[in-house]
């Protein structure tokens, strides 16, 4: 049979047309498009079932309490605990990314020594060396804990020294040791009962103190009314935040916040507006006017303002004496509303810059990145995350520590807060062996150190004796109610929080007997209370991509 | 004309003049790379993803879609030519007819590859025509875009079997000649599709009510900017026509076509341009005073950002319009060829500005009472790959002049007067 | 009963913190971008800063959280849309966008006037091993579509089922909770059913101080916003005064 070009013209148009009666093309065409959507290069979720766990956030000193989702034992989304009477369920913008952080490309997964990698057994033998040779210096960004308890007894036990880096909140309120005689860490502000609140450029709705807290507070009595409440008025040389959503807003020029507080306190004084026995500033009126930029009369206009609805409390970034003399002239120290004691005797740490001439520093994952010591010392410095820059945050050693959610560890009372808390924070996600935390670190060195496991355990005994306060886990209940101290600490390691009971009544007495020399001090913004190197991946939709938010507001590196 | 080895002469048209193998060649050359950088461009642009332009979430469309909507309106040529004589029967038309159709087939299909690169799933270009949503306007624009398409297809085929090797081929001769007969039904399809993508493409704009500056109230279903765009469109399509041919007439050195033709095709386009300013100016009008004030939009708020002042509605309405139209129709400019085409030139770029404005301005416009008024300006890749399109443009034009018999019929292709 | 599910953003509660915008973020599985910029970043949920224009102690500053409006009426984006990749939940008033049938045409963003709509101009990336944080109940996207604000309705869908699972045809609002009103320290978010009389949302959009973008141009959002303050009201429809979003760069 011959086959013409005819038939060839027939068969084909006859095959064509036949196909696309089949399912073949369409099958095809939709082969195609289940390709397009499942492009072997697009990450998947894990599928597996969520389970919700509760630890608290380990970023910084707050300790917010943190729900958990977990998916194949990975945390796949966190949220707050809204039943938690002080964060209310909140968290700050970093929190909410927190949960990525351990895969971080910046996370520190090997030791280094200089530029180079190494081991922990040659990080080790460095160490006891140091240890052999002279005094090592212990600086802990986050003093309180368990592990702050093993620093102190590690470097009580070997000569050496321990020193803690306050957060901002805690430093304002070092002023009152000399005037009170009580150390700052014992003190906290009661503004559930506050009516006015002064802040010199404290930003109190964004990242002071417990995040939830005085957000929570403002918005119920403040936030959008014409007489509010809660008056917050916000000394600032800029509109922040927190003076954008200010009662009120006191623009002065920046460094003059010791200025302002003096002239304030004078006014109150002279118009006999206040009844505390102090004496009256040298400061005038005028000289407030000229460095401030207030005229006098927004200065007098303002003092008596905020003794119009008390009680009132002034809030400072730094420990500038004059705002705290104007505390004391205010009635505000010790009282109702004010700055009180929380009443546990905390011990008091010095500070970094009194670490001496020692053999070596080691430094904790919780100390904020920028801080690099002066002393000629090796430094030993544990990060969940190293810095951009090559010379690695000044240190010899860089250890690759616990990152986020990845090791026990306890959450003493946050600073700011009114009453004494405390809670636990288990580890939710396995850490890989090549991390080690410096508590571990040091109890491996010294193996008669109390543990982190045994620090925690001890102290749930001592909240279990005290019968005080309450526990927030899955249900509420008074620790007298309790039965017994495994109950009691097997809530705690599952993410319940205990609030001990309001003390604020307790006498702090404060006395002044000269009134500070108002100095005009460098701009003090708060910094910020995240000291990492690295930022929350998930953070770039804040400052990368939107205006909201400029970078430098929370990179250290 | 000597003979050199590389020759090809059996494929041009016996007794048609075309100029040496190899300086046609040279012809291409520049083209052809221009075409070759567009493909790179593209290439990009297809394996990293549209981050490749500087289009954002702002400025969801660019100069692609300003350039698409500007050629496919320039290449309505194509179907109001063929719809004149065919259908209108306006015979002295006929020698830029297979000019037309080349330049709409370039159009389309350029405008259809840009398309392909300017979606972000190319490979799902084909659930428009599996799920269509029958109230926008952008999936009739693809349907009827992609039939005109293949319609242009059709159209050009004869033409391209007319080449005198491809003559030779009797089936394709047969093909060829039925084809031939069908091209009258061809033309009135082809000017149905076109008419409603013109339109649908000016609908695009003229039904986003989240954008008082495009937004226009119609009649029925369709926004003003449907009947504006398909006046602008067959006003310019002609004008576009004289323009290319003028400029082959250039390059080829040799008359083409007569005279009169251009004042023709100048008068028709004159005068539809004047019917567009004039429809334009009462939706102008209409759109500023009642529909944009309506949902809070003051006429001044449209113009206050500089660049897009005042001064681009006067340009584009009186200067790229009015006069354009004036010097077309004005019986004393008719034979003055220069004019003409300079009139013709303002015409095309009156309704590209039209394009433009649409497009762009409709982006960088604040909707949002704290908007701000933005700019963009697109990348090399966006650049090239249109260069491309063009560079790809006058390649297949000169392929088509130089193999087949645009101009007059089959054996040579001088104008001849009288013919 | 169907449902129209909404929200009431009370903008003198909204501090610009931002968490909101990270926890949306994180619940919706959407990619850090670091390559991106303010106008090709990914934010389904955005918040504007947006200032008065004044200068020194005249000068304030509000913060608008925008997301999509789940526009009611002639929604733009669904009208526009060449392959029905959009469409309007008659169950619950959710606009669904399907970013798997979405072909990238990007005509529902020009249509979009709240710029609500995001386009993935990338890939979606995760560094190494960040993958296993991904939300499990909520599908990643590929380059070249759109997405925006779905109401977190993973959580709707988790809320249907656990209902069901105890037999009962109604959720719990409790179980339905976006992310960003979760996150919000200030609870300037407020969501809810706005069909239902009974529920907090609802009453709130029909206080005197409530209001809605762009409501003349008739699209019927149902975000609402609320605030005292007259210049902020002023900012819902355009053209109202130099009122101006910060932007540096």
């Amino acid at each position: 049979m011959k086959v013409t070009r005819r038939d060839l013209l027939l068969w084909g148009t006859g095959a064509a047309a036949g196909l696309v009666l089949t399912p073949v093309p369409w099958k095809l065409l939709g082969d195609v498009s289940i390709w397009s959507q499942n492009w072997p290069w697009i990450p998947q979720p894990t599928h597996a079932p969520v389970e919700v766990k509760r630890s608290s956030c380990t970023l910084c000193p707050k300790g917010c309490p943190m729900r958990v989702r977990l998916a194949a034992g990975w945390p796949v989304g966190v949220a707050g605990v809204p039943s938690h009477p002080l964060s209310r369920g909140a968290l700050c913008p970093l929190g909410f990314g927190a949960h990525q952080l351990n895969w971080h490309p910046q996370r520190l997964r090997t030791v280094l020594h200089g530029e180079k990698s190494s081991s922990w057994n040659e990080a080790r033998i460095a160490f006891a060396k140091a240890l052999r040779e002279g005094p090592i210096a212990i600086v802990d960004g986050y003093p309180g804990r368990a592990a702050s308890l093993v620093f102190d007894s590690f470097a009580q036990k070997q000569g050496g020294s321990y020193h803690v880096v306050p957060s901002p909140e805690i430093r304002a309120l070092a002023p009152y040791q000399a005037l009170g005689g009580v150390p700052a860490v014992d003190l906290g502000y009661d503004l559930e009962n506050a009516r006015t609140v002064l802040s010199f450029g404290a930003p109190l709705l964004d990242g002071w103190g417990i995040p939830g807290r005085f957000n929570h507070l403002w918005a119920e009595r403040a936030a959008g009314a014409a007489d509010p409440q809660l008056r917050l008025i916000q000394v600032e040389d800029s509109l922040s935040r927190t003076a954008a959503r200010a009662w009120q807003w006191a623009p002065i020029r920046a460094g003059a916040e010791a200025a302002l507080a003096t002239a304030m306190a004078r006014v109150l004084l002279e118009e006999g507006r206040v009844s505390a026995r102090v004496p009256i500033p040298a400061l005038t009126l005028a000289e407030a006017e000229q460095q401030t930029g207030l005229s006098t009369d927004a200065i007098r206009g303002l003092a008596r303002t905020i003794v119009a609805r008390p009680p009132v409390v002034a809030i400072a970034t730094d420990d500038n004496p004059s705002i705290a003399a104007l505390n004391v002239a205010l009635g505000a120290v010790g009282t109702r509303g004010g700055i009180v004691r929380r009443g546990k005797k905390a011990k008091s740490y010095p500070g970094i810059d009194t670490i001496g001439s020692v053999r070596a520093v080691l430094i904790d994952s919780t100390v904020p990145w920028d801080f690099t010591p002066s002393a000629n010392a090796e430094v030993f410095r544990f990060a969940a995350w190293n810095g951009a820059s090559s010379r690695a945050g000044g240190a010899d050693w860089l250890l690759p520590a616990p990152g986020f959610l990845e090791e026990l560890t306890d959450v003493p009372t946050p600073p700011t807060s009114a009453v004494e808390t405390y809670a636990v924070a288990p580890s939710l996600v396995k850490a890989t062996p090549e991390v080690q935390s410096a508590a571990q670190l040091l109890c491996g060195t010294d193996t008669d150190l109390a543990t982190v496991e045994k620090t925690i355990h001890a102290r749930c005994e001592d909240l279990f004796q005290a019968r005080a306060g309450t526990l927030y886990g899955d249900a509420t209940m008074p620790v007298a109610q309790v039965v017994s101290v495994e109950k009691l600490e097997e809530q705690l390691r599952s993410g319940a929080a205990w609030i001990g009971e309001d003390v604020s009544s307790e006498r702090l007495r404060c006395e002044l007997k000269n009134w500070p020399t108002a100095v005009d001090s460098p701009s003090s913004r708060q910094e910020t209370t995240w000291g990492g190197p690295a930022l929350p991946p998930l953070a770039s939709k804040l400052y990368q991509e939107s205006n909201l938010r400029e970078a430098s507001e929370w990179r250290k590196a | 004309m000597a003979s050199s080895v590389l020759t090809d002469s059996r494929w041009i048209a016996r007794g048609a003049l075309r100029t040496a193998a190899p300086r046609f060649l040279l012809w291409l050359a520049p083209w052809a790379a221009v075409l070759a950088v567009g493909i790179y461009a593209a290439g990009l642009c297809l394996y990293h993803g549209l981050n490749q332009t500087h289009m954002d979430n702002r400025f969801a469309f660019g100069l692609w879609i300003f350039l698409d909507l500007g050629i496919i309106a320039l290449g309505a040529g194509a179907f109001f030519t063929g719809f004149l004589v065919y259908i209108l029967k306006r015979v002295e038309l006929k020698p830029v007819l297979n000019t037309a159709v080349v330049v709409g087939l370039i159009c389309y299909s350029g405008a259809m590859a840009i398309l392909m690169i300017d979606v972000g799933q190319p490979l799902r270009a084909w659930f428009t025509f599996w799920y269509p949503n029958a109230q926008s306007m952008l999936t009739e624009v693809t349907f009827c875009i992609s039939c005109y398409l293949v319609v242009l297809i059709f159209e050009y085929v004869p033409l391209l079997l007319r080449n005198r090797q491809l003559r030779r081929v009797p089936s394709f001769l047969v093909f060829e000649h039925q084809l031939h007969k069908l091209v009258p039904v061809l033309a009135a399809v082809g000017a149905l599709l076109s008419f409603f993508h013109q339109g649908s493409l000016g609908g695009l704009y003229g039904v986003l009510r989240g954008r008082p500056f495009a937004f226009r109230e119609g009649f029925l279903i369709w926004p003003s900017t449907f009947f504006l765009f398909i006046l602008s469109a067959i006003a310019s399509g002609p004008s576009f026509l004289m323009l290319v041919t003028a400029a082959v007439e250039k390059v080829t050195g040799r008359r083409l076509v007569s005279p009169q033709l251009y004042s023709r095709l100048g008068f028709i386009s004159g005068v539809l341009l004047a019917v567009y300013v004039a429809a334009k100016c009462l939706d102008t009008l209409l759109w500023l005073n009642v529909t944009s004030r309506s949902v809070g939009f003051a006429p001044w708020q449209f113009y206050s950002h500089r660049p897009f002042g005042t001064p681009v509605l006067f340009v584009e309405i009186v200067i790229l319009g009015l006069l354009p139209a004036f010097l077309l129709t004005y019986r004393r400019f008719a034979m003055r060829r220069g004019l003409l085409l300079g009139a013709a030139a303002m015409a095309c770029a009156g309704v590209l500005l039209n394009r433009f404005v649409l497009t762009i301005q409709t982006l960088a416009l604040p909707t949002l009472g704290f908007d701000r008024f933005l700019l963009y300006s697109p990348s090399w890749q966006e650049v090239a790959s249109f260069a491309g399109v063009i560079g790809y443009g006058v390649i297949i034009y000169s392929l088509s002049y130089r193999y087949l018999p645009l101009f007059g019929q089959a054996k040579g292709n001088t104008y001849v007067p009288g013919n | 009963m169907s449902a129209r599910y909404g929200m009431v953003i009370d903008l003198d509660r909204c501090t610009g913190c931002g968490a909101c915008m990270v926890a949306c973020a994180a619940e919706n599985n959407v990619p850090p971008l670091p390559q991106a910029t303010p106008r090709t970043g990914l934010t389904p949920l955005l918040v504007r800063k947006v200032s008065n224009g004044m200068e020194g102690g005249a000068q304030r500053e509000v913060f608008i959280p925008i997301m999509c409006m789940h526009c009611e009426h002639e929604t733009p984006c669904v009208s526009v849309c060449p392959q029905q990749a959009v469409e309007v939940d008659k169950a619950t008033g959710i606009v669904m966008q399907m970013p798997q049938r979405c072909l990238g045409c990007r005509y529902c963003m020009t249509a979009c006037p709240y710029h609500a709509r995001y386009f993935n101009w990338w890939d979606p990336q995760w560094p190494a091993g960040m993958e296993k944080s991904l939300n499990p109940g909520v599908a990643v996207r590929m380059r070249g579509v759109v997405e925006k604000c779905n109401l977190c309705h993973a959580r709707l869908h988790a809320a249907e089922e656990k209902a069901a699972a105890s037999g009962r045809r109604e959720i719990d609002p409790a179980d339905y909770i976006p992310a960003c009103v979760e996150a919000c320290p200030t609870a300037a978010i407020r969501f809810g059913n706005l069909a239902d009389g009974k529920d907090p949302a609802s009453h709130e959009a029909h206080s005197p101080d409530a209001f809605r973008l762009l409501a003349r141009l008739g699209t019927e959002p149902k975000i609402y916003y609320k605030s005292k303050e007259a210049w902020v009201k002023a900012l819902a429809e355009p053209g109202s005064g130099p009122a101006w979003e910060d932007q540096h760069g």
